[in-house]
């Protein structure tokens, strides 16, 4: 990899005389879904360092969805419920139903979240919580309680800007990941090594930088983390309190202790801002000296997050030409990007919102391991490509309203009445996007949707069907949008 | 021999969609590079094809096939059932809706198997839910990750079309969850109605320049690693869109978008397309209101449409080729609502139409009770209906698919 810059220029920020729309542009592409706009013309009046902090400030409004609090607090009751049923197939119907009803609270939870984080000020840090989802993962299939999941990655958007050491030590007394990782049948006579292992190699250093025996020391602190209820309790009578010896410092340590000596290893100060790189930047690795010089920033910060982001952000390296453009969206990217550049809603209905990532290859809330989704590439054959033009031509097609079911009427009423709902683009829309001059419209279509400018081929064969193509102009802008947002351009940030 | 006019040649040199010149640029569709090495497969006339024709919903099992004497039925319903004159009778004690005279006649020929009380233990009443059970072949208290037609694609070698067709075509934008597989299958979606397969037409063939001419620009290895992608799908839609218009039907079906989707097939499975898969549907099922009106346009939709597609067939020689399954997520309750509809019920009747099929009622009539209003008890798991076809139909093993063996049902 050829990098113009220097390391130390790399992370150096950009000025207020260098930012221009095209930048901003950039930033919101790849830091949230879309370039909407008003946030571009937003981004130009603020100049890029408070455009980056005013993106990630923590949001403050989603709450728990009212069916995921009610299967929580029916689960609390249910054993001794379950134990007032005589028969076992009485008992066993309960449980049926209290699996459904919980599976069904999972996806009002994923769609509540995708309308949450489609909204443009919630995009760029929601997207920083997926990116958290896919370092400490959790599935929902494991877990099977959405509030523990829902916990679980409030905890993440609470600790997103915070300290990581804070951050690594909240997660390990999240209920999902106790359970996720098996820390609660982890006990001082039989230390359970999976959380511990993880820590070090997903979360907090990476293979090869810790030994076996610091895993299996390791795994000896943490045991004992237990939940009541969802809240996290440590069991004393199952915690190993002996001395443990762990990167070669011998110490009764704790679990909070080792996530405090993790992070004095040298491989600790790389290994986020490496995973950051490869998700926000490129999916090659950038040569070492560059991510040395990006984690010795963020020790001296303490391992404080939103130093970490705003330094990233607004970085030289972020905005040089060859890593624009350059990374496959992810599923969610690019059905939050759509909703965002076609000024839609989310539409809820789970059924059609929700198969439509499995058939992306996003199963949202079920990752298909703990390492989460790979991404790159391998969001891309032939079934996800057609999933992905599939999804842009349903939002061109308008909803038959007749044909839905009723608990599509009833959602798709509910969602009217919290606000608005756009549920297909309309001609008329897309008309107020650009002119009627097929050169105009062609340059506009360009700037506002792709990621970076097109070759000469391109643009001429969207102005020649623009001219010549069949029907209304307002059928041929149509036609010609949906054709663009299928072209691997648009599938690129 | 079957006419087969769209072939790999033809492709090369068609220019008009834009397409002409992609095939000698590096990054040319893989069945393009792949059939220039191995020649042109033999098309293969015997491959059997499934079509499956969801009821989107719920259909209202009893309103279609009528137990028309018991008293129980008329008790249940007082104003939606349907009286015993206008029933269109199969035997002494089942009938079909009066809609269905297009189904009857089906019936009397020996093209068409009912099977009754279609369902599975525990049913749940969610759409949402019970279509995923339908679709994933799964218990009601599993859930399962893919879909039969999916597992059916992963398992089944000769089920993979050689000739670069999709494994499945499917009407509509939704992928069905009947599609869903551990590995990647092409899947085509086609636009049912005239005027969005033409504007779908239209965005493919502009699609298609967009991608021409991105690949004579440098791009991004991603840029173009997604490029080369694109454009093996974009080949199949390209000889979709060639074979429906070179193999255009012969007959009159119904004007309305679920007649054009099965028109569509029947052109596809005619212009040689491997596909052995394909699957449209009917929605508006759920009455939970005034259904009495509504229902009946349903049922005259769904059999004016299946009739005029097996005429189709039959016209063009390949009706031995194709067998065509109905199905519901549920049927629905026993009495009717103060909506004058009916709410989310259970088991229900399903239909198979083919020449190929046994023809004739399979299954007991529906025991109605009007103290039960829960819904019908199932007599048949639907499960034996998808092992039946897969066995007998698709010829491929069905435990792998199902997990387990299931009894087969004799409509085929």
């Amino acid at each position: 990899m050829n990098i113009a810059l220097n390391p130390q220029q790399a992370w150096q920020q950009i000025s207020n005389q260098e930012w221009t729309p095209a930048q901003a542009r950039h930033l919101h592409r790849r830091a949230a879904w879309a370039a909407v706009p008003e946030q571009i013309d937003a981004a130009m009046r603020l100049g890029p360092q408070a455009t980056v902090r005013q993106m990630f400030q923590k949001p403050t409004s989603l709450s728990m969805p009212k069916s995921v609090a009610e299967v929580e607090q029916e689960r609390r009751g249910s054993y001794q419920r379950m134990r007032a049923v005589e028969s076992p197939e009485a008992r066993r119907q309960l449980q049926r139903e209290a699996r459904q009803r919980a599976v069904a609270a999972g996806q009002e939870m994923t769609m509540d979240w995708l309308e949450f984080a489609s909204s443009p000020p919630h995009a760029a840090y929601e997207k920083w919580i997926s990116f958290l989802q896919n370092i400490f993962v959790v599935s929902l299939e494991s877990v099977r309680n959405p509030a523990w999941i829902f916990e679980h990655h409030q905890l993440l958007r609470q600790g997103g800007t915070g300290s990581y050491r804070d951050l690594c030590r909240a997660v390990s007394r999240s209920t999902a990941m106790i359970l996720y990782l098996d820390l609660h049948l982890s006990r001082a006579s039989a230390p359970n090594e999976n959380f511990a292992r993880e820590l070090f190699e997903l979360f907090m250093l990476g293979e090869g930088n810790y030994t076996e025996s610091d895993v299996k020391a390791a795994a000896r602190a943490f045991t004992g983390y237990r939940h009541r209820n969802g809240e996290f309790h440590l069991d004393r009578n199952q915690q190993d309190r002996d001395p443990k010896t762990i990167f070669n410092r011998t110490g009764r340590w704790s679990g909070d202790d080792v996530i405090r000596l993790a992070l004095e290893e040298e491989a600790a100060a790389t290994f986020l801002p490496s995973q950051l790189c490869q998700f926000y930047l490129a999916e090659e690795t950038l040569p070492t000296p560059y991510i040395e010089e990006l984690g010795k920033i963020w020790r001296q910060a303490d391992f404080n997050l939103e130093v970490l982001l705003n330094r990233f952000f607004t970085s030289r390296i972020f905005y040089e030409a060859q890593f624009q453009g350059n990374l496959i969206k992810s599923p969610l990217h690019f059905h939050l990007g759509l909703v965002q550049d076609l000024q839609l809603t989310v539409r809820p209905f789970p059924r059609t919102v929700l198969v439509s990532y499995r058939q992306m290859g996003q199963h949202l809330y079920h990752p298909p391991n703990i390492r989460g989704w790979v991404g790159g590439r391998l969001w891309a054959n032939s079934s996800t490509l057609g999933a992905r033009r599939q999804l842009v031509e349903s939002l061109f097609q308008p909803i038959n309203e007749a044909q839905l079911n009723a608990d599509e009427t009833t959602a798709l009423k509910a969602a009217r009445e919290r606000g608005r709902v756009e549920l297909a683009v309309s001609r008329e829309r897309l008309l107020q996007l650009g002119e009627t001059d097929p050169e105009i419209v062609a340059d506009r279509f360009v700037q506002f949707f792709l990621p970076r400018p097109v070759g000469p081929g391109y643009r001429n064969a969207l102005i020649t069907y623009l001219k010549e193509g069949p029907g209304q102009s307002a059928d041929r802008i149509h036609t010609a949008a949906m054709a663009m947002l299928q072209s691997p351009e648009y599938n690129l940030c | 021999m079957k006419h087969r006019p769209f072939t790999r040649r033809e492709f090369l040199h068609t220019s008009g969609g834009g397409l002409g010149l992609l095939a000698f640029s590096p990054w040319a569709p893989l069945f393009l590079t792949q059939s220039a090495m191995a020649g042109a497969p033999k098309p293969e006339k015997d491959r059997t094809v499934l079509v499956l024709v969801q009821l989107a919903g719920g259909n209202d099992g009893l309103n279609t096939c009528i137990p028309y004497e018991d008293q129980n039925y008329y008790e249940l319903r007082p104003t939606l059932a349907i009286n015993k004159g206008s029933v269109l009778k199969i035997n002494h004690e089942i009938g079909l809706h009066q809609s269905c005279a297009p189904l009857q006649r089906l019936l009397n020929d020996g093209k068409l198997s009912i099977v009754q009380n279609v369902g599975y233990p525990n049913p749940n009443r969610s759409h949402f839910r019970s279509t995923e059970i339908w679709e994933t072949a799964s218990d009601s208290d599993r859930y399962a990750r893919t879909g039969w037609l999916g597992r059916f694609f992963d398992n089944a070698c000769n089920g993979k079309p050689s000739d670069g067709s999709p494994s499945g075509v499917h009407l509509g934008n939704e992928v069905p969850q009947s599609f869903l597989a551990d590995h990647p299958h092409a899947f085509h979606g086609m636009q049912p109605n005239s005027r969005g397969r033409r504007q779908h037409q239209e965005t493919v063939k502009l699609l298609g320049s967009l991608l021409k001419s991105s690949a004579e620009t440098p791009s991004t290895p991603n840029g173009s690693f997604l490029q080369h992608t694109m454009m093996n799908a974009i080949a199949t839609d390209h000889r979709v869109q060639n074979i429906l218009d070179s193999h255009k039907t012969q007959v009159t079906y119904p004007a309305n978008a679920f007649g054009q989707s099965l028109a569509a097939i029947a052109s596809l499975i005619a212009g040689g397309m491997e596909t052995r898969v394909y699957f449209a549907t009917l929605g508006g099922f759920d009455t939970h209101s005034n259904q009495a009106g509504n229902h009946a346009n349903l049922l005259r939709t769904l059999s004016e449409g299946l009739s005029a597609f097996q005429r189709d067939l039959e016209n063009r020689r390949l009706a031995d080729q194709v067998v065509t399954l109905t199905f519901s997520e549920f049927g629905r309750r026993p009495n009717e609502n103060d909506s004058g509809g009916t709410d989310h019920g259970t088991a229900a009747p399903l239909f198979i139409m083919g020449s190929k099929v046994k023809g004739g009622l399979i299954g007991s009539a529906p025991k109605l009770d009007p103290k039960n209003r829960g819904g019908v008890d199932f007599t048949t798991d639907f499960r034996q209906v998808y092992s039946t076809v897969l066995e007998r139909w698709l010829g491929c093993p069905s435990t792998p698919i199902l997990g387990r063996p299931f009894e087969q049902v004799p409509f085929l």
